[in-house]
């Protein structure tokens, strides 16, 4: 006999019942222990949106990621990023329910996004913070950098707040599409410029491909006041423009719960 | 649509069904001992399972269980040596060079073949010694030896070649 299979002799006195006898024991200690530091499932898949294919993963939190594939980022690295903190496996099914509610959506179904969004996958607590403040702008509003900022304690903090939208895990369902610049600028968009737009216009902002600014039809609502106002009011020039959110009609406003300006009028035609 | 393999590791779960029995008989061969063998099962796939999102989903995942595996089983050999030192080897066991040639030659029978040449096995440096458990049980290439040892290829082959050599000497 040759000394190498001497050696992978070695341990053969452990035959396959004692292999089977010690894993049998070990298993149910070994799920214990696991149990305590297992990060939570989640179901990853792609579906088809008119925005272009999502990559979408979904657990009991709720929606944690929501990614556009051709937006020119790395996938790999997008789900080693998701791997951190859940187990994903693939499940077209559970996902396919996603795709539903976004092309319902941008068809029009204004409470079409029914699944609740979990924002583990947020870098830190301020970028979570700004995420769920921007939660709060409604659909048919825009807000901009300075002001979510202002929102999320950071009034100075314009770029921080962009920076933070970049890394949004759920665009779409976290409505990161609904910052703009400061005066009126349209501003940049993770997904693509014409992608924000599309979005925007599908909650009723009249807005074509080209378009370079919001529309000057948008009127002024103060969050603290109430009242909404033209974009030409007397009283938008010293208004503080961290409290300001942009409708894309009067009828936005109202249904916000905002009441019109009794100087400049905006519901009468221009 | 489906997403591609290479993105998405198998799930845990199967990686453990699938590599299970290996690593257990590893665990065996290494220490010679059940107790020893549970524990370090357990340990090495509650590290595998902190450790599984960071690995590489295209590397050689057998041989990265392999890996903590080795290292576990060196961590429990130097910590038990920290805790023996104390004690004075008794007289009535041969020092391991003394099992020399004149040992005899049972070799028609496996079982104590088995047994005698793991202790010549365990006289081995502990390099030596966990290369041609990687060579000789897992089948390992000499890089996948020296990524798991974290050595080089070379080094690798000279650490099997020399325990070879001695074996042969002394068998």
């Amino acid at each position: 006999m040759k000394i190498e299979d001497l050696v992978g002799l070695i341990g053969s006195e452990f035959g396959d019942e004692v292999v089977d006898e010690l894993l049998h024991r070990v298993r149910r200690g070994f799920d214990d222990a696991l149990n305590l530091i297992r990060r939570p499932q989640a179901a990853l898949g792609v579906v088809k949106s008119p925005l272009g294919n999502l990559l979408v993963a979904t657990s009991a939190r709720g929606i944690a990621l929501n990614h556009f594939m051709d937006a020119g980022s790395d996938l790999a690295a997008t789900i080693a990023h998701l791997r951190l903190d859940f187990d994903p496996v693939e499940d077209e099914k559970a996902v396919g329910e996603i795709g539903k509610e976004v092309r319902g959506y941008l068809a029009g179904d204004a409470d079409a996004l029914r699944h609740h969004v979990d924002l583990t996958l947020a870098k830190n607590p301020f970028q979570q913070k700004v995420l769920r403040k921007l939660q709060d702008v409604p659909r048919g509003a825009v807000v901009s950098y300075q002001a979510l900022g202002a929102a999320a304690g950071a009034p100075r903090g314009a770029r921080a707040v962009g920076n933070a939208l970049h890394n949004n895990p759920v665009p779409i369902y976290v409505p990161c599409h609904r910052v703009i610049a400061a005066q009126g600028r349209i501003g940049g968009y993770g997904g693509g410029l014409p992608r924000k737009l599309q979005l925007l216009r599908s909650e009723g902002f009249a807005m074509d491909n080209a378009a370079k600014r919001v529309p000057d039809s948008v009127v002024w609502g103060h969050k603290v006041t109430r009242i909404y106002c033209r974009m030409d009011c007397r009283t938008t020039a010293r208004v503080d423009r961290n409290r300001i959110l942009m409708f894309a009609s009067p009828q936005e406003a109202r249904r916000a719960g905002m009441r019109a300006c009794k100087i400049c009028h905006p519901d009468a035609p221009a | 649509m489906a997403l591609e393999n290479s993105h998405l590791p198998p799930p845990f779960e199967e990686l453990m069904r699938r590599h299970e029995r290996e690593i257990m008989r590893y665990l065996l061969r290494v220490t010679g001992h059940r107790e020893d063998a549970a524990d370090l099962f357990q340990e090495t796939f509650i590290r595998a399972y902190r450790a599984y999102p960071r690995i590489n989903p295209d590397g050689n995942l057998r041989s990265w269980l392999y890996t903590i595996a080795t290292n576990l089983c060196r961590n429990r050999a130097r910590d038990s040596a920290r805790r023996s030192r104390v004690i004075v080897q008794s007289s009535d066991d041969p020092p391991p060079d003394a099992l020399g040639k004149s040992h005899c030659s049972p070799h028609e029978d496996a079982g104590y073949a088995a047994v005698r040449m793991r202790e010549l096995v365990s006289g081995l440096p502990a390099k030596q010694r966990q290369s041609i458990h990687l060579r000789y049980f897992a089948g390992f290439e000499y890089a996948e030896i020296a990524a798991a040892m974290g050595c080089s290829e070379e080094s690798a082959r000279a650490n099997v070649s020399q325990a070879m050599r001695k074996l042969k000497a002394t068998w």
